[in-house]
């Protein structure tokens, strides 16, 4: 279970605040964040591995607190990023995955037979002795996936995985997510797969606008942004 | 350059089966030799058994061919400086020196995984250890060869950019956003190992240190459980 207590982002030079004091509970296995750009939903997810870390508040994973447990929380919450170059590291596919099974695997053959399966699983068999700068970009973010599921974790949050893909990428990826069977929180800008949660919270202005039902979220979001009057201003 | 990172391809050939501290020993052993030996007879004959090595580790041909070209340039523009000067057996000597060296390195690229490397950075800065963290050392080692074709890309990107707008003249119109972009994959790849956890297993694990005082009691405590325990054999 992720809890937010009062959890606050501010920015580190100017002061300004990213996030507003945000109290949630997420129990859902999947979630979508929706909301404009600059709204401050990454960096609420960012929250939820301790990437960002509360100024005032706090967040906690299973009663972890990603500022005390920082590593413990992050090897129960795994993180795709948008953009996959920036999260694989070493130079082929089942040298990356290797490199994420480093901390739990000591023998290196072993090692290297669970990276080989991680690939496996995940669609990219054949592809381990690949540059992973010979890789289309839905195959990099397959291979960020695997890196990240290869670990074990037991909630990934993906921060717009799917932004930088085609639409048969997009698909694939967005079709994987939701059969994972872990909790997957997904921040998006693909209305069609936020709706597809169990759950939607939308972010505006650094503040949590809307939390609950898919398809009342995504209409409150369209009225958010197209200036039509919202649920949360008549009221 | 880009090409030549993950160039490595698995086989069975002796250079694969050889350990990674044999490879870079025999690559140091070469460099070493050919700047020791000014005869260009065994110049030659190294040059021989190290492009025979390449050869024999069956590289992937276009990136090979082309950094073996781009060698061969170097060595052409070297050998004319040496002719100018009538050296024509310093000419040979350097020219087949560097075509060595070249091919050596590139041999032990393809037939060696980065991980291995890896573990060799690893294993030789272990002396070191309580400085800077050997794994720590060898993730650096890792980085670094995954920044450059990242590096080289951003500054090919901002170069397309520049010339777009028609300011390839203008070297700030280059040097700047390459240079901002670059600090910016840093930041996503600090990020991205943060978010993987990988540098937190790299950190040591270290005992806590005890003050003097604490030492000192500990010390008696000691002496006393022993008394105790020597008593209560007596009895």
């Amino acid at each position: 279970m992720i809890e937010f207590k009062d959890a606050a982002v501010t920015a580190p030079d100017s002061g300004v605040s990213i996030l507003e004091p945000t109290t949630l509970t997420l129990t859902e296995q999947r979630i979508s964040i929706i909301g404009a750009n600059g709204s401050g939903k990454s960096t609420l997810a960012r929250l939820i591995n301790g990437l960002v870390l509360p100024i005032t508040g706090s967040v906690t994973v299973d009663g972890l607190d990603t500022v005390k447990d920082g590593a413990k929380v992050r090897r129960k919450v795994g993180y795709l990023f948008t953009d996959p170059t920036s999260q694989l590291i070493m130079p082929t596919a089942v040298e990356d995955v290797t490199l994420s099974l480093r901390r739990i695997i000591g023998n290196k053959n072993e090692r290297t037979e669970a990276a080989l399966t991680a690939l496996e699983e995940i669609g990219l068999g054949g592809k381990g002795d690949v540059s992973v700068n010979a890789l289309s970009g839905g195959q990099r973010q397959l291979l960020a996936l695997a890196g990240v599921l290869a670990v074990t974790p037991e909630v990934i949050v993906a921060d717009e995985p799917t932004t930088l893909l085609d639409l048969r990428w997009r698909a694939h990826v967005g079709a994987l997510l939701r059969t994972l069977p872990l909790q997957v929180i997904e921040v998006t800008h693909d209305l069609d797969a936020a709706s597809r949660a169990q759950r939607t919270i939308v972010i505006d202005s650094g503040t949590v606008a809307f939390d609950g039902d898919p398809a009342e979220a995504v209409k409150f979001y369209r009225d958010l942004m197209f200036g039509r009057p919202t649920r949360a201003a008549d009221a | 350059m880009i090409s030549l990172l993950g160039i490595y391809r698995p086989g069975t050939t002796p250079l694969h089966r050889a350990s990674a501290a044999l490879k870079s020993a025999l690559l140091l052993l070469t460099v070493v030799a050919t700047m020791l030996v000014s005869d260009p007879v065994t110049s030659i004959g190294v040059m021989c058994a190290c492009l025979l090595l390449l050869v024999s580790t069956a590289p992937p041909a276009k990136p090979t061919l082309r950094a073996m070209g781009i060698i061969m340039v170097v060595a052409v523009a070297t050998v004319s400086f040496q002719l100018l000067r009538g050296d024509v057996s310093r000419a040979i000597d350097v020219a087949a020196d560097l075509t060595a060296i070249a091919a050596l390195a590139l041999a032990v690229s393809c037939s060696t995984p980065m991980e291995a490397m890896l573990d060799l950075v690893s294993r030789i800065v272990r002396p070191f250890g309580r400085i800077l963290p050997p794994e720590t050392i060898g993730l650096m080692f890792a980085l670094t060869l995954r920044a450059i074709p990242e590096a080289a890309r951003i500054f090919i990107d901002a170069r397309t950019a520049a010339r777009a707008r028609g300011l390839e003249r203008d070297p700030r119109a280059v040097l700047i956003p390459g240079a901002t972009r670059t600090v910016g994959f840093a930041l996503q790849l600090g990020q991205a190992l943060h978010a993987r956890g990988i540098s937190e297993e790299a950190k040591p694990e270290r005992k806590p240190r005890l003050s003097r005082e604490m030492r000192r009691k500990a010390k008696s405590q000691t002496a006393a459980d022993a008394e105790a325990t020597e008593g209560a054999d007596l009895t």
